[in-house]
């Protein structure tokens, strides 16, 4: 069992509410290739996470090394499904959103290299 | 489009081919079956006995998504072998299905081979456009009835399925049917062509189709017949008028895109065939000028860019918090990050333009649940403006690029890389601070204003939109103005000097509201004048100016949408006549297009080419000169929402008679609008037909 699967799960779970997500109600299963699956129930931007036997909106599936890096925020979820890295089942546009709850990739600046003129 | 190419379409799919039915695709035409940005079919031609057929006639039918072509034997240039007729009827949905019929007209039975020839080459819409070469490998499997034709590049695996109903011999270029047909017979075959991409299942059963005694048809979700039942009607005593609007109705049903992230929702694409995509700025504005026909295209496009809106900073796709997003792609090299489609966010004015139609809507609909559930992405929105949309802390919203390899190079909507010039014709640099966006900036914070006090209960936020705004204001209509020349300035470069060109980005200031009243009369002059108009509409660039060129693409050129939105502008000054007159002038140039008003026309005078030249490369249809007529009716009539009353000031050019709207729709139910022509427009191609008479 991968220790950084569980713990971006446990960590999700004790977020218990995403305000970004406050439009968006639907069940996304997470299908993670050699570690199960996870379901993450989002609805008007409240989450909880089970790992029951339920009906998805929405089944992604893919790698862990891909999960771990779309978690990360350095891998775009929707260059990941049309690379074939992510597979989606049932609602897109679910993934797409799911990318609200993903950490916000490092190390690019908040202003931009030059805002002056070119040269 | 070519008038040589038949285009069907339904949201992001469609085909285009020649008259005959037949796609041979060079690298650099965009014919073929096109589907999440990339090719799915670049080679379809049929043969009888290894000889082409003759076009005996092309319907497309009563609507968009199909089209029937009627061939026989022979060149079409000597002679046509009237023995045989060949029919082929084509729907699309996803892929397309065809039926293909071939009746004998002999006395006698009749043998021959049947040939198509197939090809996918799986390019990006981005490699069409700009003929780059492929990175993976192609493949082919045959199974009974059925060519299997497929490109891989690692994970990323697409496939074409092309199938038939009939015994046919297959190879990997194509099927060979041994045809028999006994006299006065026919031989029937379906072909359905399915796009499939391996890690969705959500193909093979997205649209069925349906064989009806009359003809195929898909299934589709959102019907033509309720999309028209739904349009208000319009009636006039010109008769182009109908014409041109039942041409937008049924154009702009083409262009919806059923939403992924809104279940049930639609919303327009921006234009066949380069942009069947979701565009903010396009997007925004098509349903802007569709509100007072269908008010739901904006509310699914403000819910979908609202779920879309930037979260956090990123370079390569210029995304920061906050911001509305420009385009989404789905090709090759978008999956590659070869383009930065996946969103990108790479437009200045998409989020202030969101702000402005989050209020319009509420105004016409009344419905306050949006507004609402969309509080925070609108606070989020207007914290963009005064922070990361404010580069360098000078109050306006300039743009540079973050992605300085495939960003844009203009993030305003003439986003072509030549179109901010200095009246000397040279180019302004970045980071640029366009005029139009100062005013939706101006106009959003006035909006959101409205909406803090009414809706959101924050009257302290309120008051300090309207006091920036009015700084807005003064500081704008002192930098911008152009004190020699009386106009304001294109924009501001890098080093606050005036990029000093006329343009047409004026008439967006006064529907902005952002222009001082003693100096809108000058504007008025200015867009009315000769060097703007050219008797067919506002150019993009006046003639005289240094980078003027009648077939430049943002630099002299008429956009239609960006006249329909000058004319909105002109009447909010009270320019009532100017308004009927571009209004006037634009559905007269539709004339000239079969109704259709294409993306951009020709900047030559009136007078010089007497009717109005389509650019070359131009979309149409083209979701925001598909709603220009709309928001040109809507501007004939004077509408306004006033409180939970809509009211009208109609003034009417003479040359339509009377104009009415019946069903409108919005706050107070349905209503009807009347009113009677009386601007008399001299250069109006009925007027000067009257005087030849």
């Amino acid at each position: 069992m991968s220790q950084q699967v569980q713990e971006f799960f446990t960590a999700l779970a004790t977020r218990r509410y995403e305000p970004l997500l406050h439009s968006v109600s639907g069940t996304v299963r997470w299908n993670i290739e050699g570690e199960g699956y996870w379901n993450v129930v989002i609805n008007k931007g409240a989450i909880t996470v089970n790992r029951d036997a339920m009906l998805p909106d929405s089944v992604m599936s893919c790698s862990e090394d891909t999960f771990l890096a779309l978690a990360r925020g350095v891998q775009n979820p929707l260059t990941a499904f049309l690379q074939g890295k992510l597979a989606i089942q049932g609602n897109i546009g679910l993934a797409h959103v799911f990318q609200r709850v993903f950490e916000n990739q490092p190390g690019k600046s908040t202003h931009m290299a030059s805002s002056r003129r070119e040269s | 489009m070519s008038e040589n190419t038949i285009s069907i379409l339904e949201g992001n799919t469609f085909v285009v081919s020649d008259r005959r039915g037949n796609i041979d695709a060079s690298t650099s035409e965009p014919t073929g079956l096109f589907s999440w940005d990339t090719r799915f079919l670049s080679r379809w031609v049929l043969a009888l006995d290894g000889k082409q057929l003759a076009i005996l006639s092309t319907d497309e039918l009563d609507s968009y998504f199909s089209a029937q072509f009627f061939l026989a034997p022979g060149t079409g240039t000597t002679y046509v072998d009237a023995d045989l007729s060949v029919i082929r009827k084509r729907s699309v949905g996803n892929g397309f299905h065809e039926d293909l019929t071939i009746a004998n007209h002999k006395e006698q039975p009749v043998d021959f081979q049947v040939r198509l020839d197939v090809a996918a080459d799986f390019a990006d819409l981005f490699e069409v456009k700009d003929a780059l070469p492929k990175k993976g490998t192609y493949f082919h499997h045959i199974e009974d009835r059925l060519l299997i034709l497929g490109y891989r590049r690692e994970g990323y695996v697409r496939e074409t399925w092309i199938s038939t109903t009939a015994q046919a011999a297959i190879d990997e270029h194509g099927f060979t049917f041994s045809v028999h047909i006994e006299p006065h017979k026919e031989w029937h075959a379906c072909l359905e062509v399915d796009v499939e991409i391996s890690n969705m299942h959500i193909l093979h059963n997205a649209v069925r189709y349906q064989h009806s005694a009359l003809r195929v048809r898909p299934d589709m979700q959102l019907g033509l017949a309720k999309w028209h039942q739904d349009a208000p009607e319009i009636t006039s005593g010109w008769p182009w008028l109908g014409r041109i609007y039942q041409r937008s109705l049924v154009d702009l049903a083409a262009l919806r895109f059923h939403s992924y992230l809104v279940p049930g929702g639609a919303l327009p694409a921006a234009g066949l065939p380069w942009f069947m995509t979701i565009f903010g700025r396009d997007s925004l504005l098509t349903g802007l000028q569709a509100l007072p026909f269908y008010p739901e295209i904006l509310e699914t496009t403000l819910r979908q860019l609202a779920l879309q809106q930037g979260t956090r900073y990123d370079d390569f796709r210029d995304e920061e918090p906050g911001k509305i997003l420009h385009e989404v792609r789905f090709g090759e090299m978008t999956a590659f990050e070869e383009r930065p489609h996946s969103p990108y966010y790479g437009a200045a004015d998409s989020t202030p333009l969101f702000l402005v139609c989050l209020d319009e809507y509420e105004r016409w609909t009344g419905n306050e649940n949006l507004v609402r559930e969309l509080e925070m992405e609108a606070r989020t929105a207007l914290t963009w403006i005064d922070t990361s949309g404010d580069l360098n802390g000078d109050g306006y919203v300039e743009y540079d690029r973050r992605n300085k390899e495939t960003g844009l190079e203009n993030q305003c909507w003439k986003d072509s890389w030549n179109s901010i010039l200095f009246a000397d014709g040279s180019l302004a640099r970045r980071p640029l601070a366009v005029c139009e966006i100062q005013g939706y900036v101006y106009d959003a914070k006035v909006r959101c204003a409205r909406l803090a006090r009414t809706f959101w209960g924050d009257p302290e936020l309120a008051r300090r939109l309207e006091k920036e705004a009015a700084e807005l204001k003064r500081h704008f209509n002192q930098d911008f103005w152009v004190e020699q020349r009386e106009f304001f300035a294109l924009a501001l470069d890098g080093d606050g000097r005036q990029v000093d060109s006329l343009t047409s980005n004026i008439g967006h200031l006064l529907w902005s509201g952002i222009v001082e009243k003693e100096k809108a009369e000058a504007c008025k002059r200015h867009l009315m004048s000769d060097q703007l108009f050219s008797g067919w509409g506002i150019r993009t660039m006046a003639e005289g100016e240094g980078g003027y060129n009648p077939l430049g693409y943002h630099i002299g050129t008429v956009w239609p949408h960006d006249n329909s939105i000058i004319a909105l502008g002109l009447r909010r000054y009270g320019y009532d006549e100017e308004a009927a007159r571009i209004a006037l002038a634009m559905l007269e140039a539709a004339r000239f297009f079969e109704g259709r008003l294409p993306e951009a026309f020709a900047g030559y005078a009136r007078n010089l080419t007497g009717f109005p030249v389509e650019y070359p490369t131009a979309c149409s249809p083209q979701a925001w000169a598909t709603g220009t007529p709309l928001l040109l009716i809507r501007t004939m009539l004077g509408l306004e929402p006033v409180g939970d009353r809509l009211t009208a000031h109609p003034v009417v050019p003479k040359t339509l008679g009377y104009l009415q709207m019946s069903g409108i729709p919005g706050r107070w139910g349905h209503t009807d609008i009347f009113g009677k022509g009386r601007v008399v427009v001299p250069e109006s191609v009925d007027h000067l037909e009257r005087l030849m008479i």
